[in-house]
C-alpha cells in the first residue's frame, strides 16, 4: 500500500477518535475490510503489541503500520498517531471557552459513547478469529473482567494470558 | 514561574510518558506532580485548560495534552519536542514487539502463547468500551447512554454504516439530546 494513503486513512480513524482504541473501528473498516492489507489477527495482534510495553494506548497505530508497510509503515502510523494532537495549540489558543459549552461537551461525550459501542461491536469478529476453544473463551473473559474491575497492570494481564495459552496448548 | 531549557523538557517527557504503566491518566499525574509542583514550570490553573482540552481534541488524550503544557511552558518548539520524546522510544519498542510477533510464529510454544494473547487482547477491546461507558451508566443516564452505545454498534453491525457515519451521527445526536446528567 502506497504509504500517503496508509497514512491519511491512520490519520483519519485517529484524528475522528477521542481515545486509544477508539480508533479501532475505523481502521478496520479501511485496512481490513476494504483494502484488505491487514488481517483480523494482526488487528488483534496490534492490540497486544500496544498494550504489552508502556506508553500511550494509541500505540496500537504503529503496529498497524509496521503490519502493512514494514519499517514505514510504522512511521505513518507514529504520524497518525502524534498528528491531532497538534490540534490542541490552536484549540486552547482560540476555542478554551467553547469547549466547556454544555452543546459542545454533550457531542464529545456522545461520540465517545459511540465509538465505545462500535469497539465492541468489532470486536465480535475479532473474537471469531481468536476465541477458537475453550480455553480462549476463558482466557478472554478473565481479561475482561481483571481490566473492567481491578487496577491490575495490563502487563500482568497479558503475560498471564500467554502464560495460560502455553499451559492450554501442552495440556490438550 | 521557571522557563526550563529544551533539553531538560525533552528529559522529563521522555521518562514519564514512555515508562509510565497504565495509560494517560497515571501519566497526566506524573507530569502534574513534576511541572506544576515539584518544578513549578507551570501555573495550575493552565494544567487544568490543557486537561480539559485534551479530553477533547481528537486522537490520544496524553499526547495531546504533552503538546499543550509543553506549549505552555516553550511555545512550538517544546511542544515537537514533547511530543517525540514522548512517543518515538514507546513507538520503538512497539515496532519490535511487532516483529517478535511475526518471527515467533514458527515455534509451537510461542504459537501457543500468542494464541492466549490473542484472546486476552478480546477482553482487552470489550473492557475499554465498557470503561467508556460505566461511568454514564447512571440512574438518570443510563437510557441516553445505552441509546448511544447500543444504537452505534447496531447501526454499525446490522446496517453496516461505516464508523465515520456512525460517529457523525452521534456527534449530531448529542449536540440536541443532552440529557439529564450530561456534562
Amino acid at each position: 500500500m502506497n504509504l500517503l494513503l496508509l497514512y491519511l486513512l491512520l490519520v483519519k480513524a485517529t484524528a475522528t477518535s477521542f481515545s486509544g482504541l477508539t480508533s479501532l473501528p475505523i481502521v478496520r473498516n479501511d485496512l481490513v475490510l476494504h483494502h484488505h492489507v491487514l488481517t483480523d489477527r494482526q488487528l488483534n495482534a496490534a492490540v497486544v503489541a500496544g498494550r504489552a510495553g508502556p506508553g500511550p494506548y494509541g500505540l496500537y497505530v504503529v503496529s498497524v503500520g509496521y503490519f502493512v508497510a514494514g519499517v514505514p509503515g510504522a512511521f505513518c502510523g507514529w504520524l497518525a498517531m502524534v498528528t491531532p494532537a497538534f490540534l490542541i495549540i490552536p484549540i486552547v489558543r482560540y476555542l478554551g471557552a467553547r469547549a466547556e459549552q454544555p452543546r459542545v461537551r454533550s457531542a464529545i461525550q456522545a461520540v465517545t459513547l459511540a465509538a465505545a459501542g462500535l469497539v465492541a461491536a468489532f470486536a465480535v469478529p475479532l473474537a471469531r478469529d481468536a476465541i477458537t476453544s475453550v480455553a480462549a473463551a476463558a482466557i478472554a473473559a478473565a481479561s475482561f473482567l481483571l481490566l473492567a474491575a481491578t487496577r491490575l497492570d495490563t502487563l500482568w494481564i497479558i503475560a498471564g494470558s500467554a502464560a495460560a495459552g502455553l499451559i492450554a496448548g501442552l495440556l490438550v | 514561574m521557571t522557563r526550563p531549557r529544551l533539553r531538560e523538557l525533552a528529559a522529563l517527557f521522555f521518562r514519564l510518558v514512555n515508562f509510565t504503566f497504565g495509560g494517560g491518566d497515571p501519566t497526566m499525574a506524573a507530569l502534574q506532580r513534576e511541572v506544576v509542583d515539584r518544578r513549578n514550570w507551570l501555573p495550575p490553573e493552565k494544567y487544568g485548560l490543557a486537561y480539559a482540552l485534551a479530553r477533547v481534541t481528537p486522537g490520544t488524550n496524553v499526547i495531546a495534552f504533552s503538546a499543550a503544557i509543553a506549549w505552555f511552558i516553550r511555545g512550538w518548539p517544546g511542544a515537537v519536542i514533547a511530543v517525540a520524546a514522548g512517543t518515538i522510544p514507546c513507538t520503538i519498542l512497539v515496532v519490535w514487539l511487532t516483529y517478535g510477533y511475526q518471527q515467533l510464529k514458527t515455534s509451537q510454544y510461542a504459537v501457543w502463547a500468542i494464541e492466549g494473547m490473542l484472546a486476552a487482547a478480546v477482553g482487552m477491546m470489550l473492557a475499554a468500551a465498557w470503561t467508556l461507558i460505566r461511568p454514564q451508566m447512571r440512574r438518570k443516564t443510563w437510557l441516553r447512554t445505552g441509546a448511544l452505545a447500543g444504537g452505534a454498534a447496531v447501526l454499525s453491525a446490522v446496517f453496516n454504516l461505516p464508523p465515520i457515519e456512525v460517529l457523525a451521527l452521534a456527534a449530531a445526536a448529542g449536540f440536541f439530546w443532552q440529557g439529564p446528567g450530561a456534562p
